[in-house]
């Protein structure tokens, strides 16, 4: 760590350290981190821009990929005030009821003991071989979206990153629900007949445009992380269920700059994965205020809600503001060689275990995509009543841009934290051929 | 709309339910989502021109009333279609008013005996449609035979030689069909059945059974367990969607499907006919050791509807079997000429009612008549799977022989003649027992599609038995492969998609026999007996690649016939302009064998002595020596790929949807 940075984080790290002296309660450093102070960078104020101009003075507390940007001039960063994510009570509480009774299987992809909350919330360590496996557990048994949430409406773009030529506009509605490892909303903490062991579903289905609509897409992934991911999509213009094969997860979805793999930053199982711990850092993330950020009047919402907005190269940033933050560095390598990617690189947020900032490498090791997912701080986000309760950090916007390609997708979320929207019986392969029109 | 009982009530139903629905959920319905398209789709025949200028519109709504009383959900969804296919104004030389021509027939000649006892040798010749050399008047025919027909009721005009497409007149049965749309030339119309006017070409959708309404249903669901478990109805018209393979329909039956837009070629939710339909589905979610568990019941309560093959003389005829119907049904009716027909060689001029189609039985509604589809769906162990049953009427015809028909020797009363080429079509009702699973196999990174349907009741033309056709129990099947693979020198960012399929048939009850020709060797002679393969299996094999994200879609759909040893190629390439527009450009090529030929009746002995052949064992004996030809029964070796061989095309369409 290079001497500035060093001193960036003196105050901070004087107070985690005196933290870590009486620390009685690794789960208290887990989900607050801040509460004995922030991170703070010299030169680095909220309300300030990062640009071209100053972004050199900047790069330690910044991923390469957004730092190259910044540097070319395609996108400047307005620094936020870091603030708390505080997590759902009841993840917090499972996690100090059950954590310490969590250890890792002999094989990647092995977990024993886990109930319900955060499995590992102890400091990783980059002494333990297996540190970057613990973080990806933390991860899949995240608080993401609580025991359900929805997008809805979730709108994507298709954009030429040199002209921002907008090529398609797809609005989805997505849905998940954990079905195992609950710890908020009854049944808890699991669903009673789930007789293949389904930790999590998701789906998706396409209400535009015409040539997509009532595309659906149905995922399970077990609680039995071998388990293969399962996973249907139900194409409008054939009124049938296809089964899909796993190349299917990996490659582009709908056209887009996505695979399924990308959603959430990884939408795969541990096991496919070789996982490494690089380190732990400050750096700036995308994490705001949705109602303190630029919102777009693209589209019409009865009550009023507004989508973030974006800015930048093409339109290919989301113009949100970015807080100091403290990460962990993951590394993630395909297991299957003949996976399209070579690499990923998580920057991990420590407080929330979402993933705002992930970059993907292609197969011979070349810088391939920046996928950012702003987190909106719930206890403002008006997407639904429920959200300011809810104690989840809410995904709010995407951008995933191909460098390679000079092309990007990007997403405006409505997240709603509402269990009515989602309904059990939402998550059914016959779901998709009762709505298919 | 045709006003039938059964209809009214269910559109009382409907009423009722909407009824109930709309005052229960104004605070969720978000009113009428609307969507739709305008088409056009051009295509180009080789050797023909202008073969499709349709132009289509269709208007989509549904409304979701959300949940209220009884239901948890409700909702209204209906399709609106209207198409003109301008090809039979633009090409109505070809399919229009304008549409065929004279034709002669040809006659390979006869050896001096061949046409009974001190009969001259008659040389090759070619005859035009109505000047037959056996016809009536010709001498040595039997006194008060009824060969020959009023040629100005049926004139030499409007025709074109059945099969001409796709082969030579050749040595067997030669046929003229006429090929004018029925208001103009309702000669070869079958009442009921492949009778549409040049309205009803071009406005497909606008016809008497308002067709233009393609779908209307009311959706319900009625919570039915406290696990998420609930009851969902479909009512109204609709299609329903089963099964799990593309092209191959072994267990998606429940519509009947219009050939005649584009043949196999466009995708069954453009060409399943819907019906008016009670859908009702149990979902019972996960249950014991299934993930998920539904059951299902379809009444199919609508007017009967056959599978739409497409008419004589219009561009896309599924086995040509159109322009075969249409044929007969002219001899049946005004009389026709038959190539190489008396003595296996020479033109002769039937008089009506001896040979054809009388008649098409298609059911009147009864009760009796509707269909019954059952149906167990769900996923156990990672595989999903379904058990299907269904008892309905065939949506495909049978020509049933053993009909009353004149003998062309002697006049007089009809009266049955086995193995006589006249016939009635009948829609048998067919009994179906069926299963599909899917599963994905993660070593070959596959997924897997398996259908299988085994069926009592159909009925195949079989010219070994009197009334020519013969009832067989007949297995499908389907095995479909699924595998996206990278091929990183031709897209090193998306993966193209491999989709390969299977589809095999065998017919249980199968029937081939050698006869006297076969067995003798006789050129021109072979078998005898149910003319579709006991086994054979279509191989598809569709790869589709995208680029720049999908606004650039390739694809290769190829389909090869074992048996017939034919082969369909469609390239074609996507590209979605913008939201809005999307073009296609593709094209259809077969290539294959040609043409097959088979037994065809000629020497089936129905009106003994004078159609015996110094190969029946005696002048009365009945029953075919197997001299065969293209016409009409080798179209069934050829298959559907097969028959169209001549029709290759290049096809765009151009569709803007809002």
């Amino acid at each position: 760590m290079k001497t500035r940075l060093k001193h960036a984080i003196m105050g901070a790290a004087a107070l985690f350290m005196m933290g870590s002296a009486v620390r009685a309660d690794v789960t208290d450093d887990s989900f607050y981190p801040y509460r004995n102070g922030v991170p703070t960078y010299p030169g680095l104020e909220a309300g300030m821009t990062i640009d071209a101009s100053n972004v050199g003075k900047f790069t330690e507390i910044l991923d390469p990929a957004i730092a190259q940007q910044i540097k070319d001039g395609w996108v400047t960063l307005k620094v936020g005030k870091t603030t708390s994510f505080n997590l759902h009570p009841n993840y917090v509480k499972a996690t100090r009821q059950y954590s310490s009774k969590v250890s890792l299987g002999d094989k990647v992809g092995e977990i024993n003991g886990y109930v319900a909350g955060r499995p590992f919330p102890q400091e990783p360590d980059l002494k333990d071989p297996r540190a970057g496996e613990k973080l990806a557990w933390n991860f899949k048994y995240g608080y993401n979206w609580g025991d359900n949430a929805a997008i809805k409406p979730f709108y994507w773009r298709y954009r030429k990153l040199k002209t921002g030529k907008i090529e398609r506009t797809i609005k989805f509605d997505f849905h998940f629900l954990n079905l195992m490892h609950r710890v908020n909303q009854e049944p808890l903490p699991e669903y009673p007949n789930n007789p293949d062991g389904i930790f999590r579903a998701i789906y998706v289905q396409v209400l535009e445009p015409f040539d997509l609509k009532n595309t659906q897409l149905l995922i399970y992934r077990y609680a039995d992380d071998l388990k293969r991911d399962n996973a249907w999509l139900y194409l409008g213009f054939q009124r049938r269920v296809r089964r899909l094969a796993s190349g299917q997860v990996t490659d582009a979805f709908l056209g887009s700059d996505l695979m399924i793999e990308d959603f959430e930053g990884y939408n795969g199982r541990i096991s496919d994965m070789k996982w490494t711990y690089k380190g732990t850092k400050y750096i700036l993330l995308p994490f705001y205020d949705h109602d303190k950020v630029p919102l777009t009047d693209e589209y019409h919402e009865k009550d009023g809600y507004k989508f973030v907005d974006l800015h930048g190269k093409g339109n290919c940033f989301l113009n949100v503001t970015w807080q100091l933050r403290k990460v962990y560095v993951v590394e993630s390598e395909p297991v299957d060689k003949n996976h399209p990617i070579s690499k990923r690189i998580h920057y991990m947020d420590a407080q929330t275990f979402t993933l705002p900032r992930t970059i993907i490498y292609d197969r011979k090791g070349e810088l391939w995509k920046s996928w950012s997912i702003g987190q909106a701080r719930p206890d403002t986000h008006n997407g639904n009543p429920l959200n300011p309760t809810s104690g989840v950090s809410i995904d709010d916007g995407f951008a995933m841009i191909d460098l390679q390609a000079g092309h990007c997708t990007t997403g405006q979320f409505r997240g709603q934290v509402d269990s009515k929207l989602n309904p059990k019986q939402l998550f059914t392969v016959q779901h998709m051929r009762a709505v298919g029109k | 709309m045709r006003e039938l009982p059964y209809l009214r009530g269910a559109v009382s139903a409907l009423a009722l339910s909407l009824a109930m629905a709309s005052g229960a959920h104004a605070q969720a319905d978000d009113g009428w989502d609307v969507s739709g398209f305008v088409e056009n789709a051009t295509f180009l025949r080789n050797h023909v021109g202008l073969t499709k200028a349709r132009n289509t519109a269709q208007l989509e709504f549904t409304r979701e009333f959300g949940a209220k009383g009884l239901f948890s959900s409700f909702s209204i969804s209906g399709v609106l279609r209207g198409t003109y296919d301008a090809v039979y104004d633009l090409n109505e030389n070809d399919f229009g008013k304008k549409a065929g021509g004279p034709v002669s027939l040809t006659g390979i000649g006869v050896p001096a005996g061949s046409l009974g006892p001190g009969s001259p040798a008659i040389p090759p010749h070619f005859t035009p449609f109505g000047q037959s050399i056996v016809t009536a008047g010709t001498p040595g025919l039997p006194p008060g035979n009824a060969f020959g027909f009023d040629t100005n009721a049926n004139p030499n005009q409007g025709l074109v030689i059945l099969g001409s497409a796709f082969h030579p007149q050749g040595t067997g049965v030669v046929l003229a069909v006429p090929v004018r749309p029925c208001n103009i030339d309702p000669r070869g119309c079958i009442s009921g059945y492949l009778d549409f006017s040049l309205d009803e070409l071009r406005f497909p959708e606008f016809n008497k059974r308002a067709d233009f309404l393609r779908e209307l249903y009311m959706d319900a669901t009625i919570p039915v367990g406290g696990d998420g478990q609930e009851l969902g109805i479909r009512l109204g018209r609709q299609q329903v969607v089963w099964g799990r393979t593309d092209l191959f329909r072994v267990l998606d039956i429940i519509n009947p499907v219009d050939f005649s837009r584009n043949n196999i070629y466009d995708e069954l939710e453009d060409i399943r006919i819907p019906r008016w339909a009670l859908n009702t589905e149990l979902r019972l979610g996960a249950q014991g050791p299934f993930s998920d568990l539904n059951f299902a019941f379809v009444w199919n309560f609508d007017h009967f509807r056959p599978n739409n093959l497409g008419q004589g003389g219009t561009p896309n005829s599924i086995l040509d079997a159109g322009s075969f119907f249409r044929a007969m049904k002219l001899c049946w009716d005004l009389g026709c000429s038959v190539g190489n027909f008396a003595g296996g060689g020479v033109t002769t001029d039937f008089g009506p009612h001896q040979i054809g189609i009388r008649r098409a039985n298609v059911p009147k509604w009864a009760l009796n008549k509707t269909d019954v589809h059952l149906k167990m769906e769900g996923v156990v162990h990672d595989i999903g799977f379904s058990l299907n049953y269904g008892s309905f009427i065939s949506q495909l015809p049978s020509l049933r022989g053993g009909i009353p028909a004149q003998n062309s020797f002697t006049g007089g009363p009809e009266q049955v003649w086995p193995y006589l080429i006249a016939f009635d079509i009948d829609f048998p009702r067919i009994h179906l027992y069926g299963g599909s699973a899917d599963l994905y196999i993660d070593p070959v990174k596959t997924a897997v599609r398996l259908e299988a349907a085994y069926t009592t009741g159909e009925e195949f033309a079989n010219t070994l038995q009197p009334r020519l056709f013969s009832k067989s129990d007949v297995l499908r099947y389907v095995i479909g492969l699924d595998r996206p693979t990278f091929i990183p020198f031709l897209n090193r960012r998306q993966a193209f998609l491999f989709s390969a399929q299977l589809f095999g048939q065998h017919i249980l009850d199968h029937q081939l026999a050698d006869t006297p020709g076969s067995l003798a060797g006789i050129p021109g002679f072979g078998k005898a007996g149910i003319p579709d393969w006991k086994d054979n299996w279509i191989a598809t094999l569709l790869v589709r690649g995208q680029y720049h994200n999908g606004q650039l879609n390739p694809q290769v759909i190829t389909a090869y016939d074992f048996r017939a040893q034919a082969a369909a190629i469609a390239p074609s390439l996507e590209w979605l302009i913008n939201d809005h527009w999307k073009l296609n450009v593709g094209a259809n090529f077969k290539v294959g064998t040609g043409a097959r030929t088979f037994d065809d009746c000629r020497s089936c002995n129905p009106f003994p002595p004078f159609t015996a052949t110094p190969l029946h064992a005696n002048p009365f004996q009945p029953g075919s020596v197997g001299l065969s030809g293209f016409e009409p029964l080798g179209r069934f070796r050829q298959g559907p790929i097969g028959t169209a061989i001549a029709e290759d095309e290049i096809q765009m369409t151009l569709r803007y949807r809002f």
